[in-house]
């Protein structure tokens, strides 16, 4: 890893090479513990020509209460070079009850890189009985794929405004996760043969979808975390193998 | 949703919409009959059926409030007006990438392909009626393919041309989709006919409001937070027998 430019609280930590031999591992640490209202995160991400890397956050991203009135911000910025690879593991955004949170993620690539992208948005600390008791949550997603604009993925929560229960919202579901996938060998893999063996039942429905160039977008909607949780982390490793 | 006005539930009061042949015309282009094949596409809708989850009034009801706040409303309405805008200003960059933004927001790969085969459509019926050259040149740009051509960015180029009121403009786009939702369950579920009328008498006040609401929307704002709709959108093209393309 050539450059590492950091301010506290984040801190990315040096190349690992744990995994397959050309893949480097880098985790990406918050050491305040959470964010607190009108704390700004900005990430900027440079993944070099043919370079091969494994982001892990080390632990869900807690967002604190907004007692002035102030939102958090978190701003990721990737920018992946020709036949480069980036896996972002997936984990999840926790806002807390009165929370305000506008987190945006862009990402640049080609068409000859790869990416697998996974994320989980919480509704609150579940355990403790606080469900979408947080102030608004904004969450845009993009990906441009040879300068071109091919997913854009815009969600905009705030709890006491919609009936985030009704048919067609969210329903019985609590959690929803996301999975992105861009790769030159994505044309291969069969997506009914893998919506076929997807989790679906009471509490996790989960759809797969083709996007154009060559990248698939997995939609996970859960009641409960943990049954979500494990299911998009299998489908993840699945991609991760195959791809 | 506001409690409406009294005098704006009152849906003899007429007089403040301009009869003419423009509004007939705002009219013929969102008729059912108007053949650009919208009746054939259910946006995700026949998941929900043939999953037994919209055997109802009331689901059906619920559904379409759900699409069009949560979806028409910070989706395809949004673009439909910048569209609109754009053409104001013969900006075909902006018309680009607003196409280009039509297609990112939809996930679900029926719905996508839906929105470019009713944009297309609609244009082949409609380049016969406008002599403007500016659908010309944006007719042009999607046979070039520098356009994918949806739906919802070419009927606001068109309506720009034609002059029609804006807020009328998404107002009839709203009414004409919903009603194009209720119209594919009445017939797939199966509903009554009057469960169908009555179902889009309910939803008279909701699309007028959210014409109003559309009005101060802008780009930034788009989002779509039907996800289950969208999810079920996503499935529909594994379903094993189907009665629509989406």
């Amino acid at each position: 890893m050539p450059f590492v430019f950091q301010q506290p609280p984040l801190k990315a930590s040096r190349a690992l090479y744990d995994g397959p031999k050309d893949r480097a591992i880098v985790y990406i640490m918050e050491s305040s513990g959470g964010m607190v209202a009108g704390d700004r995160n900005d990430m900027t991400i440079s993944v070099g020509h043919e370079a091969k890397v494994t982001m892990i956050q080390q632990s869900a991203l807690k967002i604190y209460p907004s007692q002035n009135d102030k939102q958090c911000v978190q701003e990721i910025t990737v920018d992946i070079e020709d036949n480069a690879r980036l896996e972002w593991m997936p984990e999840v955004v926790i806002p807390f009850s009165d929370a305000r949170f506008n987190m945006s993620t862009a990402i640049d690539m080609r068409s000859t890189s790869t990416l697998i992208w996974g994320e989980i948005i919480a509704p609150g600390r579940e355990k403790r009985g606080e469900i979408f008791d947080f102030e608004s949550l904004r969450s845009t997603f993009s990906i441009r794929i040879d300068d071109q604009l091919i997913a854009q993925d815009s969600i905009s929560i705030q709890p006491a405004e919609m009936n985030l229960q009704a048919l067609g919202m969210l329903e019985n579901a609590q959690y929803i996760g996301s999975i992105w996938v861009v790769s030159p060998n994505a044309h291969k893999l069969d997506v009914r043969g893998i919506q076929e063996n997807l989790l679906n039942n009471s509490t996790v429905r989960i759809a797969i979808t083709r996007l154009e160039s060559n990248a698939i977008h997995c939609r996970f909607l859960g009641a409960e975390q943990w049954d979500m949780q494990e299911e998009l982390k299998r489908v993840f490793t699945m991609f991760s193998e195959q791809l | 949703m506001k409690q409406q006005k009294s005098d704006s539930n009152n849906r003899l009061n007429t007089a403040d919409i301009h009869i003419n042949s423009t509004f007939l015309h705002l009219m013929q282009i969102h008729d059912s009959a108007f053949p650009i094949g919208n009746y054939t596409h259910s946006y995700g809708m026949e998941t929900f059926i043939q999953e037994n989850r919209l055997q109802t009034k009331e689901e059906l009801l619920e559904f379409c409030k759900t699409f069009l706040m949560h979806n028409l409303l910070y989706g395809d309405v949004i673009l439909i007006q910048e569209a609109y805008r754009a053409t104001n200003i013969r900006d075909l960059n902006k018309l680009q990438s607003l196409d280009e933004l039509c297609g990112a927001i939809k996930l679900a790969k029926e719905s996508r392909e839906a929105s470019v085969n009713v944009g297309k459509q609609f244009m082949r019926t409609v380049l016969p009626l406008c002599a403007d050259p500016f659908l010309t040149k944006w007719h042009t740009c999607v046979k070039s393919r520098k356009a994918k051509g949806h739906y919802a960015v070419v009927l606001g180029i068109y309506c720009a041309l034609n002059e029609f009121d804006m807020e009328m403009t998404v107002m009839m786009y709203m009414y004409s989709t919903v009603n194009g939702l209720i119209q594919n369950a009445v017939r797939s579920v199966p509903f009554g006919q009057n469960t169908g009328v009555q179902s889009l008498y309910e939803l008279l006040d909701w699309v007028t409001e959210a014409a109003k609401m559309a009005q101060k929307l802008t780009v930034d704002d788009v989002s779509n937070n039907a996800l289950s709709i969208e999810l079920s959108s996503m499935k529909h093209e594994y379903l094993h027998s189907r009665l629509f393309i989406s």
